[in-house]
Protein backbone atom coordinates (compact mmCIF):
# COMPACT_ATOMS: atom_id res chain seq x y z
CA UNK A 1 0.00 0.00 0.00
CA UNK A 2 2.47 2.59 0.65
CA UNK A 3 5.28 1.74 -2.77
CA UNK A 4 3.87 5.50 -3.92
CA UNK A 5 5.43 6.84 -0.93
CA UNK A 6 8.73 4.88 -1.31
CA UNK A 7 9.65 5.98 -4.59
CA UNK A 8 8.59 8.90 -4.10
CA UNK A 9 11.01 9.33 -1.20
CA UNK A 10 13.52 7.43 -2.93
CA UNK A 11 12.94 9.94 -5.94
CA UNK A 12 15.04 12.66 -4.05
CA UNK A 13 18.97 13.41 -3.68
CA UNK A 14 18.84 14.75 -0.42
CA UNK A 15 16.37 11.90 1.07
CA UNK A 16 18.72 9.03 -0.53
CA UNK A 17 21.94 10.80 1.03
CA UNK A 18 20.26 11.29 4.52
CA UNK A 19 19.45 7.36 4.00
CA UNK A 20 23.55 6.58 2.84
CA UNK A 21 23.99 8.31 6.02
CA UNK A 22 21.76 6.44 8.39
CA UNK A 23 23.60 3.42 6.40
CA UNK A 24 26.41 4.25 7.46
CA UNK A 25 25.50 4.72 10.98
CA UNK A 26 22.43 4.45 12.18
CA UNK A 27 20.66 6.39 15.29
CA UNK A 28 21.02 10.10 14.37
CA UNK A 29 19.52 13.15 15.56
CA UNK A 30 18.73 15.83 13.26
CA UNK A 31 21.62 17.91 14.34
CA UNK A 32 24.03 15.49 13.20
CA UNK A 33 22.20 14.81 10.02
CA UNK A 34 21.91 18.72 8.75
CA UNK A 35 25.75 19.37 9.86
CA UNK A 36 26.65 18.16 6.40
CA UNK A 37 23.87 19.62 4.40
CA UNK A 38 23.47 23.04 2.97
CA UNK A 39 20.22 23.27 3.97
CA UNK A 40 18.05 24.86 6.74
CA UNK A 41 16.79 22.73 9.90
CA UNK A 42 13.40 23.42 8.73
CA UNK A 43 14.36 21.33 4.99
CA UNK A 44 15.82 18.48 6.36
CA UNK A 45 12.73 18.00 8.56
CA UNK A 46 10.86 18.33 5.87
CA UNK A 47 12.51 15.72 4.19
CA UNK A 48 13.03 13.55 6.91
CA UNK A 49 9.21 13.49 7.46
CA UNK A 50 8.49 12.27 4.17
CA UNK A 51 10.99 9.32 4.80
CA UNK A 52 9.14 8.88 7.84
CA UNK A 53 5.62 8.92 5.89
CA UNK A 54 7.29 6.25 3.45
CA UNK A 55 8.22 3.99 6.51
CA UNK A 56 12.17 4.30 5.40
CA UNK A 57 12.94 6.38 8.83
CA UNK A 58 11.65 5.28 12.12
CA UNK A 59 12.10 7.53 14.95
CA UNK A 60 12.81 6.82 18.64
CA UNK A 61 13.09 9.46 21.00
CA UNK A 62 15.83 8.96 23.99
CA UNK A 63 15.58 11.15 26.80
CA UNK A 64 15.38 14.91 25.20
CA UNK A 65 16.61 13.18 22.01
CA UNK A 66 14.67 12.50 19.21
CA UNK A 67 16.70 9.61 17.29
CA UNK A 68 16.78 8.22 13.19
CA UNK A 69 16.73 4.77 12.14
CA UNK A 70 16.90 3.38 8.89
CA UNK A 71 14.48 0.75 8.30
CA UNK A 72 15.73 -0.83 4.78
CA UNK A 73 12.48 -3.15 4.82
CA UNK A 74 9.98 -0.68 2.64
CA UNK A 75 12.86 -1.00 0.24
CA UNK A 76 13.34 -4.78 0.40
CA UNK A 77 9.44 -5.21 -0.35
CA UNK A 78 9.53 -2.49 -3.44
CA UNK A 79 12.55 -4.71 -4.47
CA UNK A 80 10.38 -8.09 -4.36
CA UNK A 81 7.75 -6.62 -5.78
CA UNK A 82 8.94 -4.62 -9.07
CA UNK A 83 12.63 -5.66 -9.94
CA UNK A 84 12.88 -8.96 -8.71
CA UNK A 85 9.88 -9.63 -11.45
CA UNK A 86 11.23 -7.72 -14.15
CA UNK A 87 14.90 -8.44 -13.96
CA UNK A 88 13.72 -12.70 -14.01
CA UNK A 89 11.79 -11.78 -17.40
CA UNK A 90 14.89 -10.34 -18.88
CA UNK A 91 17.15 -13.03 -18.12
CA UNK A 92 14.42 -15.64 -19.44
CA UNK A 93 14.24 -13.36 -22.28
CA UNK A 94 17.85 -13.21 -22.63
CA UNK A 95 17.91 -17.12 -22.54
CA UNK A 96 15.45 -17.80 -25.43
CA UNK A 97 17.10 -15.18 -27.46
CA UNK A 98 20.91 -17.04 -26.77
CA UNK A 99 18.76 -20.57 -27.78
CA UNK A 100 17.58 -19.08 -30.73
CA UNK A 101 20.42 -17.55 -32.33
CA UNK A 102 22.52 -20.42 -31.52
CA UNK A 103 19.76 -22.97 -32.85
CA UNK A 104 19.88 -20.92 -36.55
CA UNK A 105 23.75 -20.54 -36.16
CA UNK B 1 28.67 9.56 23.98
CA UNK B 2 24.94 9.08 22.67
CA UNK B 3 26.14 7.96 19.79
CA UNK B 4 27.79 4.74 21.09
CA UNK B 5 24.04 4.07 22.81
CA UNK B 6 22.64 4.70 19.49
CA UNK B 7 24.39 2.64 17.71
CA UNK B 8 23.42 -0.52 19.88
CA UNK B 9 20.10 -0.41 18.47
CA UNK B 10 18.36 -1.33 15.90
CA UNK B 11 14.63 -0.23 14.72
CA UNK B 12 12.25 -2.23 12.07
CA UNK B 13 9.16 -1.63 10.95
CA UNK B 14 6.66 -2.89 8.80
CA UNK B 15 3.09 -2.55 7.96
CA UNK B 16 1.00 -6.07 7.51
CA UNK B 17 -2.29 -7.29 6.45
CA UNK B 18 -3.48 -9.15 9.25
CA UNK B 19 -4.67 -8.99 12.61
CA UNK B 20 -2.23 -8.58 15.83
CA UNK B 21 -3.28 -12.39 17.16
CA UNK B 22 -2.34 -13.46 13.56
CA UNK B 23 0.77 -11.79 13.76
CA UNK B 24 1.61 -13.29 17.35
CA UNK B 25 0.87 -16.61 15.81
CA UNK B 26 3.52 -15.64 13.01
CA UNK B 27 6.03 -14.71 15.61
CA UNK B 28 5.45 -17.68 18.12
CA UNK B 29 4.52 -20.75 16.26
CA UNK B 30 6.78 -22.79 14.35
CA UNK B 31 4.84 -24.16 11.99
CA UNK B 32 5.92 -20.25 10.78
CA UNK B 33 8.54 -19.83 11.98
CA UNK B 34 10.15 -22.65 9.88
CA UNK B 35 9.01 -20.46 6.48
CA UNK B 36 10.72 -17.29 7.33
CA UNK B 37 13.42 -17.43 9.59
CA UNK B 38 16.29 -17.99 7.75
CA UNK B 39 15.58 -21.97 8.30
CA UNK B 40 15.38 -21.91 11.87
CA UNK B 41 12.09 -23.37 13.65
CA UNK B 42 11.64 -20.97 16.33
CA UNK B 43 9.07 -22.06 19.05
CA UNK B 44 7.75 -19.26 22.19
CA UNK B 45 6.89 -20.14 25.21
CA UNK B 46 6.41 -17.48 27.55
CA UNK B 47 9.49 -18.08 29.30
CA UNK B 48 11.66 -19.41 26.86
CA UNK B 49 11.99 -18.69 23.03
CA UNK B 50 13.72 -22.35 21.64
CA UNK B 51 15.64 -22.32 18.21
CA UNK B 52 15.77 -25.58 16.07
CA UNK B 53 17.86 -26.33 12.71
CA UNK B 54 15.21 -29.79 11.98
CA UNK B 55 14.85 -31.67 14.88
CA UNK B 56 18.25 -30.39 16.49
CA UNK B 57 17.46 -27.48 19.53
CA UNK B 58 20.60 -25.46 18.56
CA UNK B 59 19.03 -22.29 21.01
CA UNK B 60 17.61 -21.43 24.60
CA UNK B 61 16.89 -17.75 25.18
CA UNK B 62 14.86 -16.23 27.76
CA UNK B 63 11.49 -14.80 27.44
CA UNK B 64 11.47 -11.15 29.51
CA UNK B 65 8.02 -10.25 28.36
CA UNK B 66 4.85 -12.07 26.79
CA UNK B 67 2.21 -10.17 26.18
CA UNK B 68 -0.34 -11.51 23.61
CA UNK B 69 -0.72 -10.30 20.92
CA UNK B 70 0.94 -7.09 21.48
CA UNK B 71 4.55 -7.25 23.10
CA UNK B 72 6.76 -9.83 22.88
CA UNK B 73 10.27 -9.15 24.56
CA UNK B 74 13.05 -11.96 24.59
CA UNK B 75 17.43 -12.43 24.89
CA UNK B 76 18.86 -12.68 21.63
CA UNK B 77 22.05 -14.79 20.85
CA UNK B 78 23.28 -15.58 17.34
CA UNK B 79 23.85 -19.04 17.51
CA UNK B 80 24.37 -19.93 14.21
CA UNK B 81 27.73 -18.48 14.21
CA UNK B 82 30.29 -19.22 16.93
CA UNK B 83 32.15 -15.69 16.82
CA UNK B 84 28.60 -13.86 17.03
CA UNK B 85 27.12 -16.14 20.00
CA UNK B 86 30.72 -15.66 22.20
CA UNK B 87 29.40 -12.01 22.28
CA UNK B 88 26.94 -10.76 25.15
CA UNK B 89 23.57 -11.28 24.82
CA UNK B 90 21.46 -8.71 23.38
CA UNK B 91 17.25 -8.07 23.42
CA UNK B 92 14.58 -8.17 21.01
CA UNK B 93 11.41 -6.51 21.58
CA UNK B 94 8.49 -7.40 18.92
CA UNK B 95 5.06 -4.85 19.12
CA UNK B 96 2.27 -5.30 17.64
CA UNK B 97 -0.07 -2.27 16.99
CA UNK B 98 -3.62 -2.57 15.13
CA UNK B 99 -4.11 0.48 12.28
CA UNK B 100 -6.68 1.23 10.21
CA UNK B 101 -8.36 -1.05 7.52
CA UNK B 102 -7.12 -4.39 8.63
CA UNK B 103 -3.21 -3.43 8.95
CA UNK B 104 -0.88 -3.90 12.20
CA UNK B 105 2.15 -2.38 12.49
CA UNK B 106 4.78 -4.60 13.66
CA UNK B 107 7.63 -2.94 15.01
CA UNK B 108 11.17 -5.08 15.87
CA UNK B 109 13.82 -3.18 18.07
CA UNK B 110 17.22 -4.36 18.42
CA UNK B 111 18.66 -3.11 21.39
CA UNK B 112 21.63 -3.83 24.12
CA UNK B 113 24.24 -4.19 21.10
CA UNK B 114 26.55 -2.30 23.53
CA UNK B 115 28.59 -5.74 23.77
CA UNK B 116 27.80 -7.56 20.69
CA UNK B 117 28.78 -5.45 17.85
CA UNK B 118 29.77 -8.32 15.14
CA UNK B 119 26.00 -9.40 16.01
CA UNK B 120 24.69 -5.80 15.39
CA UNK B 121 26.00 -5.39 11.87
CA UNK B 122 25.38 -9.37 11.65
CA UNK B 123 21.55 -8.70 11.94
CA UNK B 124 21.33 -5.20 10.31
CA UNK B 125 22.43 -6.29 6.87
CA UNK B 126 19.77 -8.41 5.35
CA UNK B 127 19.07 -10.46 8.44
CA UNK B 128 15.86 -8.92 10.03
CA UNK B 129 14.89 -7.82 6.95
CA UNK B 130 14.48 -10.46 5.12
CA UNK B 131 12.70 -11.79 8.58
CA UNK B 132 9.71 -9.54 8.20
CA UNK B 133 9.46 -9.40 4.58
CA UNK B 134 9.51 -13.38 4.82
CA UNK B 135 6.71 -12.81 8.00
CA UNK B 136 4.79 -10.47 5.74
CA UNK B 137 4.08 -12.44 2.79
CA UNK B 138 3.45 -15.57 4.28
CA UNK B 139 0.68 -13.92 6.61
CA UNK B 140 -0.58 -12.07 3.36
CA UNK B 141 -0.41 -14.61 0.40
CA UNK B 142 -0.03 -18.06 2.53
CA UNK B 143 3.40 -19.01 0.54
CA UNK B 144 6.64 -18.57 2.29
CA UNK B 145 9.16 -15.72 0.02
CA UNK B 146 10.88 -17.40 -3.13
CA UNK B 147 14.98 -17.48 -2.98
Amino acid sequence: MDDDRVFKALADPTRRHLLDRLFERDGRTLGELESELEMTRFGVMKHLRLLEDAGLVVTRRQGRQKLHYLNPVPIRLVHDRWIDKYTEHRISALAELKTQLEETA
Amino acid sequence: MTTITAQATEVYQVFIKATPDAIWDGITRPEFTSKYFHGATVETTPEERRSYRGSELRSVVDVLEYDPPRRLVHRWISYYDPELAAEEPSRVSWEIEPQDSGYSLLTVTHDQLEGAPKTAANVSGTGWMMVLSGLKTLLETGEPLED
